[in-house]
């Protein structure tokens, strides 16, 4: 066993270091760093400025450490980012935002006045016990219904925390994982649905911006493309549709073709008089007159004083 | 118990270097053999041939120029064509050209160094001030750098090192060092700034300082900034003043750029404490064609001194504000300010400093010695027992990768406590990509080509699919050493690739090991000489006391067969020893001392009997 290695630390420091590396793959910052939930930056910094008295591998070094060595890194590095994460506003809600238990935790901890309460739990926990639970997570951690478990949950924490930063790709990321290791976690579903439309909608603004820009500049073709871009992206962006229906009208295009698009924003809102009005008249150019008419009062039943309308309307009723 | 090993702290300056160690618990400045505190980092090779170190090569400058390396602290690691070395190369009057890797040689007497080879001479200058301070040998060193060194930099400190016969345990950070130096042995718990403005570099750090931990909050600084280029403005406002006075352009001559170069540094310090000052420099121009030489006579006030280099410090004020913010600390919270480096004696940087700190700098720290003292406590506390200090180090400039479109995406932000370890996850951005090209990239520049490339490599293999839907970890690790490594893995298929990010200083590592054999070769040829020396002389001597010892036997034996046998052999190995003698032959040499020993033996055996 690790305790037995022959290496230049004494025996308590190779426990403590055994005790912490099994809690390495816990989420729980604060616990890491052992300090309170909702400990302030302030506390924070002195736990990580105290452990790495214990913990720096500079404290060792030049010492015969054998398999010690590689954990003393990665206990450090895990103190690390803990303490990064703890000190950086952003990064902290962003954190506590993925790990809702942990930040329930917080909020019993330092209470609704806000007044923090010091050290209360972690303390009335004997040292005997508290060596005895982290063994028992150690334990735990090793089985390998568990182990994929927390690693879902860790995917999904991962994902909240991007979704919180609006890193929706990433986001995206971590929930394929999650989703690929446990298929039926309706979270996951729920989640991985949102971000993909939330991502959806970003791609089809970001070209939405991109065609505005090129209609500006005159470059017509590059915003019919980037419009289209944006349509395809998301079927639920109907401006972008109706932009390209426009655009395409006026360059004089197919009717048929107008159509379609004209036809895309109004299936994704149903309730815009202007888009009715398009598809309308670019139906009845296409020579489908029942179907123009059908939208062209739809339009006057929606917008019935719109002058646009009113003006396509009226001609209509003379018929 | 043997004693402990000897460590020490190593500044390496642009303009002065410093050794120290700790002592009874404190850290001390090792004097230099001929008894000062800095020495000068100047290399020189003597008209003779000889190689110069330190104050010697300093006093010479003047005299040979085009053979004395100074500063080369501001070339160390850079690249050929970077901007920053084809600026300085403009003021240098040393010989600079291109390496076989974009990297910078000097020319110096006939053979070319490496820059590392140049500092190596200075390291080794110190390593043997502190040898003859401890009467044994040392290896063990801590070499600071200034915090804005890049890893190229600070690998090319770090092979100097390795030339220069040192173990460097670490290279850690000027005004980190200062700091530790400043905190060692005090009650001090709070926030500190430490501001150092040195020959060639300026860097500030805010550390948090309590119970022995030392935390390194923020840093930055720029390499480009320091007494070096105070004094090229008052060079630039020289010549060009000699220009429109005289038409002559003193660049030139590489002679008068470096006692221009000279008397620009010694009027900035005399302006420090006076309010004016002489620039006298006779026959410094020789027009071409005869008629009589030029002299240049100036007055330079302090004013117009502060005027040439306003800039300069408003830079060094811009900086600190940065790094303060970046620290999340106001000037008000700090609890010390600590004034590092021979610049910050100069009045305007002061004034700057205590106008936007709002205090006076803490007093008792010797600006020139503190950081080689905070090196010595760093050696002291990885190597002792009982040093009981912590050094929390940061990383000075981000680390990331390149991404699509020519951006950067930084994994490790700068001012992240080392060592550590972060991954993001990346995504392919073409279908059907099966390659992914890692950059892994030094800097803060937005576009990927602006930072410093610190190595790349190839990840093959990736499934084919739509772009966006292979997943690639990507991780970045340092460790304890401050050694990079990156690693990146196809989540699906688990193929891997990693490198170690090992900078280059300008040096291969065949390069090295050959510098580093030839200095082998060197010192066992020395030694072999200096035992082959020794032999000789006893051979010498030997031959000596046989001569003297052959009319004694002739006398003793007249008439003997016996004697007459023992003369002649005696004379042949005479003979032998002489011809040995001359010869660089150890074996022949240790030869002919074993046959004379042995005749001296006989003989003196043979009168003995006789004379009985």
């Amino acid at each position: 066993m690790a305790l037995d290695e022959k290496v230049d630390i004494d025996e308590a420091r190779k426990k403590e270091i055994l005790e912490l590396e099994a809690k390495i793959s816990s989420p729980n910052h604060y616990e890491f760093l052992g300090v309170p939930s909702g400990a302030t930056p302030e506390q924070c910094s002195n736990a990580f400025r105290e452990a790495s008295k214990k913990f720096h591998p500079d404290r060792y070094f030049g010492k015969q450490l054998g398999s010690y060595k590689a954990r003393l890194e990665r206990i450090f590095k895990r103190l690390v980012e803990a303490h990064t994460v703890l000190t950086d506003l952003q990064k902290r809600q962003a954190w506590l935002e993925a790990n809702p238990l942990i930040r329930a935790a917080v909020r019993a901890q330092t209470g609704t006045s806000g007044v923090f309460r010091v050290g209360e739990a972690p303390s009335q926990k004997s040292d005997e016990e508290k060596k005895r639970d982290a063994e028992r997570a150690a334990r735990l951690a090793r089985h390998p219904y568990l182990a994929k478990a927390t690693r879902t949950h860790e995917q999904l924490a991962r994902a909240r925390e991007a979704i919180a930063k609006n890193e929706f790709s990433q986001a995206f990321t971590f929930l394929n994982q999650a989703s690929q290791m446990d298929p039926n976690n309706v979270e996951v579903k729920t989640l991985l649905n949102e971000v993909r439309k939330k991502n959806e909608q970003i791609r089809a603004d970001a070209s939405f911006k991109v065609a505005r820009e090129a209609l500006e500049r005159q470059d017509e073709d590059a915003a019919l493309s980037a419009f289209k871009t944006a349509v395809g992206a998301s079927a639920s962006h109907h401006e972008a549709a109706y932009q390209a229906a426009k655009l395409l009208e006026r360059r004089g295009a197919d009717p048929r073709e107008v159509v379609a698009y004209a036809q895309k924003a109004v299936d994704a809102a149903p309730d815009n008089a202007q888009y009715r009005l398009l598809l309308g008249l670019q139906l009845e150019l296409a020579g489908m007159k029942a179907l123009a008419k059908k939208h062209l009062d739809e339009a006057v039943r929606l917008a019935p004083e719109d002058p646009e309308v009113k003006k396509h309307g009226k001609r209509r009723w003379s018929f | 118990m043997a004693e402990r090993e000897p460590v020490i702290g190593i500044d390496l300056g642009t303009t002065n270097s410093v050794v120290a160690t700790v002592q009874g618990s404190q850290p001390v400045v090792i004097k230099s053999r001929s008894g000062s505190n800095l020495t000068p980092s100047v290399v020189a090779v003597s008209k003779a041939g000889k190689m110069l170190v330190g104050p010697i090569a300093k006093r010479q400058a003047i005299t040979n120029p085009t053979d004395t390396v100074y500063a080369a602290k501001r070339l160390i690691g850079r690249k050929f064509s970077s901007q920053h070395t084809q600026d300085a190369l403009k003021v240098l009057p040393y010989r600079v050209h291109a390496g076989e890797h974009d990297d910078i040689r000097i020319t110096l007497g006939e053979r070319e160094y490496s820059l590392p080879e140049i500092s190596a001479l200075v390291l080794r200058e110190l390593k043997a001030d502190a040898e003859a301070f401890f009467g044994r040998p040392v290896k063990k060193a801590v070499v600071t750098v200034p915090a804005y060194f890049n890893d190229g930099q600070r690998q090319a400190t770090k092979d100097a090192g390795r030339i220069a016969g040192l173990d460097v345990l670490r290279i850690i950070n000027e005004p980190t060092a200062a700091a530790l130096a400043y905190g060692f042995g005090k009650m001090i718990a709070g926030k500190i700034a430490v501001f150092d403005l040195g020959g060639g570099t300026f860097d500030i750090s805010v550390l948090e300082v309590g119970n022995g931990v030392f935390d390194v909050i923020a840093t930055g600084g720029d390499t480009y900034l320091g007494g070096e280029d105070f004094d090229n403005r008052v060079i630039d406002w020289l010549v060009a003043d000699f220009q429109k006075e005289h038409g002559v352009d003193l660049r030139g001559d590489r002679m008068a750029l470096q006692r221009l170069k000279d008397s620009a540094e010694k009027a900035k310090i005399e302006l420090s404490t006076a309010r004016e000052t002489q620039i006298n420099l006779p026959f410094i121009s020789t027009p071409q064609g005869g008629g009589a030489a030029l002299h240049l006579q100036k007055t330079l006030t302090r004013e117009q001194l502060e005027a040439m280099c306003g800039d300069l410090v408003k830079r060094t004020i811009a900086i600190c504000e940065q790094v303060l913010a970046e620290a999340k600390v106001k000037p008000i919270d700090l609890k010390e300010m600590v004034l590092v480096g021979g610049m910050t004696r100069m009045p305007a940087v002061q004034g700057a400093v205590k106008e936007y700190f709002r205090r006076d700098p803490s007093k008792g720290v010797h600006p020139d010695e503190v950081v080689a003292l905070g090196a010595a406590v760093q050696a002291e506390a990885l190597t002792g027992e009982g040093a009981d200090v912590v050094l929390l180090d940061v990383t000075p400039q981000s680390l990331g990768v390149a991404i699509a479109g020519g951006y950067v995406r930084r994994l490790i932000p700068r001012n992240t406590t080392v060592p550590t370890s972060v991954t993001e996850v990346f995504n392919t951005s073409k279908d059907n990509q099966n390659t992914v090209k890692i950059m892994v990239l030094q800097g803060e520049a937005e576009a990927a080509h602006q930072n410093e490339l610190l190595g790349e490599f190839i990840l093959t293999g990736l499934r084919e699919a739509k772009r966006g839907e292979v997943e690639i970890d990507v991780t970045f690790d340092i460790n304890s050493e401050g050694i990079v490594s990156v690693s990146a893995r196809d989540r699906e298929t688990g193929q891997q690739q990693s490198i170690q990010v090992t900078a280059s200083g300008g040096l291969t590592e065949d390069e090295l090991k050959r510098i580093l054999d030839e200095q082998a070769d060197m010192l066992l040829e020395a030694r072999a000489g200096e035992e082959l020396k020794k032999k000789q002389g006893e051979l010498k001597a030997l031959a000596k006391e046989v001569t003297e010892l052959i009319p004694q036997l002739q006398e003793a034996t007249k008439g003997s067969e016996f004697g007459q046998d023992a003369v002649s052999k005696a004379n042949r190995a005479l003979e032998q020893a002489n011809k040995a003698a001359e010869t660089t032959d150890l074996v022949k040499v240790t030869e002919s001392i074993d046959t004379l020993t042995r005749t001296i033996s006989l003989f003196k055996g043979v009168l003995q009997r006789i004379g009985r």
